[in-house]
């Protein structure tokens, strides 16, 4: 198999995080990770990467600006040349660390946001700060650094989709990522409280609309959930194709979620990143199209969709090589129609599973 | 319904009211006396594709006309265009006019650098009318209406602002003060006459509008030549570590450039001008036809893709 170069490296820093987000994309078990890469490390990982081609790296997590050392970290990758990216909930840093960020390379920041009022925001973090993150995006924008506004959008927000784009144009943010909350991770214990209904939806739809034509310039992006699109979105740019996530551990995967799979992946502690990429046998589970099934075998679609999502396909059709139970095509496909239905039906949302209190 | 003459009138008087481009911010700051001499000569030489436009759309209505009566009115304005002999009419004058704001006569004629968002409106305006019937082609051309007021407001404020531009080169603006006075009377005239219906007297408000879009986006696209590119501050400029192509990395994506990319980018200083950079790549390839729209064209491109950013 000709193992395809990569070009984006995740980098969880850490799975530790101040808040508690109900749809967190941490593995539910994330408390038993070790946290076992240090700076050093992550400096080897990052020339690595970038020999083998990554041109940018996003740092995340968990909240990657809990570790003390991330400054060193940032410096590492800019060594590496690679274009630095910080992906934080923005309520761990104060103005001088940013600065110190700068300094060490950092190139642009996406602010994640659980909701656009503070109230709500707070309820589901866990704590008071909203006021904060608004503090920090406007450090970030009188830094001249790009800004991204993430939302995760649910059943409990998404009427304040036209309300978050005009936050984000009021901050300043080049994008807006108005996320429907999907199903893996914290989210899929919670999906009955999180999953949003069909006019709600529909509304939304129409209010992105509306907010791009008042905000030309704005990066609005906004798609689906995969219960309401009969067709998957091409996960990850494909596994183990385009993307490289390395867990806090030093695991090497093609995706956040993977690790909750019966499959082998190999550490960057223990092997080369290259080696870890390319040879891992997990990686190479479902690289490419050979592993493929009916219907995605032979489906013309196959080519920008890449059969969806493979922990989607695990998680809800028990089977990691079966195509992505959101697709309409897909044999597991009653189960998304099934969560859509629920999701239909007017009725009191059940009470969220915070991150953490299991 | 039809309206009556003078309503029918009004609405057309109001469209110019509203969006004839004698409004449009480059021509209030040209009729302020605040533009440089660099943005006069990008506005004459664009121009001149709109002034060679004019005499192809005035041939193209002759077609549509079986009244040898109208077509003796209206093949006026090609003679008011190209002139009876060689050295006469508009498009000479025009030329006269690019020759003394500094520009080269061979350059401006030879339409090289024409802004391809030029292009494309003019090259609208001359399929407009060749797609629609005789009616709304000579209603889209009542901007004339609009165009000898423009042309005083304009003559006065050369002549106070931008004194360095000479009276042979005011000669195109003096000459059209009359002719469109009098030809816009001539098709305003013609217009009322022979829209009857509602629906053909709503079709000329409309092509009227759409005229005045085209006019519009010509000077949008003047503007634009005169932002002030460069990289933007989130692009990273640098080589792919395995090919070598330059690369420009951004929050979300990267973007590889060919050398030509990697040439313009280079010239993309934030002090030149968008139609300066275009200017220079031209010269420097004197060899290669299109390099002014191509520049446009990128430039464009990248900033859509976020890697140049621009400041007026
Ligand atoms: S989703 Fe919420 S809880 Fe999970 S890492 Fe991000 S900020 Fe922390
Ligand atoms: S059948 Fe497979 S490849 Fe085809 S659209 Fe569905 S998931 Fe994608």
């Amino acid at each position: 198999m000709i193992v395809p170069r990569p070009y984006n490296l995740i980098a969880e820093l850490t799975y530790r995080c101040p808040l508690r987000c109900a749809y967190c994309s941490n593995p539910l078990d994330y408390a038993g990770v070790r946290e076992g890469l240090d700076a050093k490390e992550w400096a080897r990982v990052f020339r690595q990467a970038a020999e083998l081609g990554v041109l940018h790296v996003g740092l995340t997590g968990g909240e990657p600006c809990v570790r003390e050392d991330l400054a060193e970290i940032v410096a590492a990758a800019a060594e590496a040349e690679l274009y630095i990216h910080l992906v934080t909930a923005g309520t761990h840093l104060d103005a001088d660390g940013l600065d110190a960020l700068v300094d060490a390379g950092l190139r642009s920041v996406q602010l994640s946001l659980q909701d656009v009022e503070p109230e709500p925001a707070d309820r589901l973090a866990g704590g008071a700060f909203f006021e904060r993150k608004l503090a920090f995006a406007a450090w970030v924008r009188a830094r001249d650094l790009p800004l991204t506004l993430n939302v995760v959008l649910h059943r409990g927000n998404l009427e304040r989709t036209r309300d978050a784009v005009e936050l984000a144009a009021r901050l300043g943010a080049h994008r807006v990522e108005l996320a429907n909350v999907q199903l893996h991770g914290w989210a899929l214990r919670n999906r009955e409280a999180l999953l949003p209904g069909r006019a709600q939806l529909e509304a939304a739809s129409q209010a992105v609309r509306e907010a791009r034509r008042d905000h030309p310039k704005l990066q609005i992006v906004f798609v689906l959930p995969d219960h309401f699109s009969d067709r998957p979105k091409p996960c990850m740019g494909g596994w183990g194709r385009k993307n490289a996530v390395v867990a806090p551990d030093g695991l090497v995967l093609p995706c956040h979620g993977a690790r909750a799979l019966p499959l082998e992946f190999w550490s960057a502690r223990e092997h080369a990143f290259g080696v870890c990429w390319s040879d891992a046998p997990g990686m190479n589970a479902y690289r490419g199209e050979t592993w493929m099934r009916d219907p995605c075998r032979t489906c013309p679609e196959r080519e920008r969709d890449f059969g969806g999502c493979r922990c989607q396909a695990f998680a809800l059709a028990g089977d990691a090589a079966e195509a992505d139970p959101a697709c309409a095509l897909a044999p597991a496909h009653d189960v998304v129609l099934a969560a859509r239905r629920r999701a239909d039906a007017a009725g009191e949302a059940p009470g969220l599973v915070y991150r953490g209190d299991r | 319904m039809s309206q009556g003459r003078a309503a029918f009138e009004a609405r057309l008087q109001d469209v110019l009211e509203r969006r004839y481009h004698d409004k449009h911010p480059f021509n209030l700051r040209m009729h302020q006396g605040l533009l440089s001499r660099e943005e006069i000569q990008t506005w004459v030489r664009q121009r001149y594709y709109y002034q060679t436009r004019i005499p192809l759309k005035d041939s193209v209505i002759l077609t549509k006309s079986g009244d040898p009566a109208f077509r003796r009115e209206w093949v006026q304005r090609i003679h008011d265009h190209d002139g009876r002999a060689p050295g006469e009419g508009g498009l000479e004058k025009w030329l006269r006019l690019a020759e003394t704001v500094g520009l080269d006569r061979g350059d401006v004629e030879s339409l090289a650098g024409v802004l391809p968002a030029v292009r494309d409106a003019c090259d609208d305006y001359v399929r407009l009318v060749e797609e629609r019937d005789l009616l709304e082609a000579v209603a889209s051309s009542l901007t004339e209406m609009g165009a000898h007021r423009i042309m005083r407001v304009r003559l006065a404020a050369f002549e106070k602002h931008y004194p360095w531009v000479d009276e042979e080169g005011l000669a195109y603006f003096r000459s059209r003060v009359s002719q469109a006075a009098r030809d816009s009377e001539w098709g305003l005239a013609w217009v009322l006459e022979n829209a009857a219906t509602g629906e053909e007297q709503d079709r000329c408000v409309a092509a009227l509008e759409k005229k005045c879009e085209i006019l519009w986006r010509l000077l949008d696209a003047v503007e634009l030549a005169h932002r002030k590119p460069r990289i933007a501050s989130a692009a990273q400029l640098r080589n792919d570590p395995k090919d070598g192509a330059l690369t420009a990395v951004l929050p979300e994506r990267a973007v590889r450039l060919n050398e030509s990319g990697r040439e313009i980018l280079e010239a993309c200083d934030g002090e030149r001008t968008a139609d300066a950079v275009a200017r220079e790549l031209a010269a420097r390839h004197p060899e290669v036809p299109g390099v002014e729209p191509d520049v446009h064209t990128f430039l464009g491109e990248m900033e859509r893709l976020g890697v140049v950013e621009s400041r007026r």
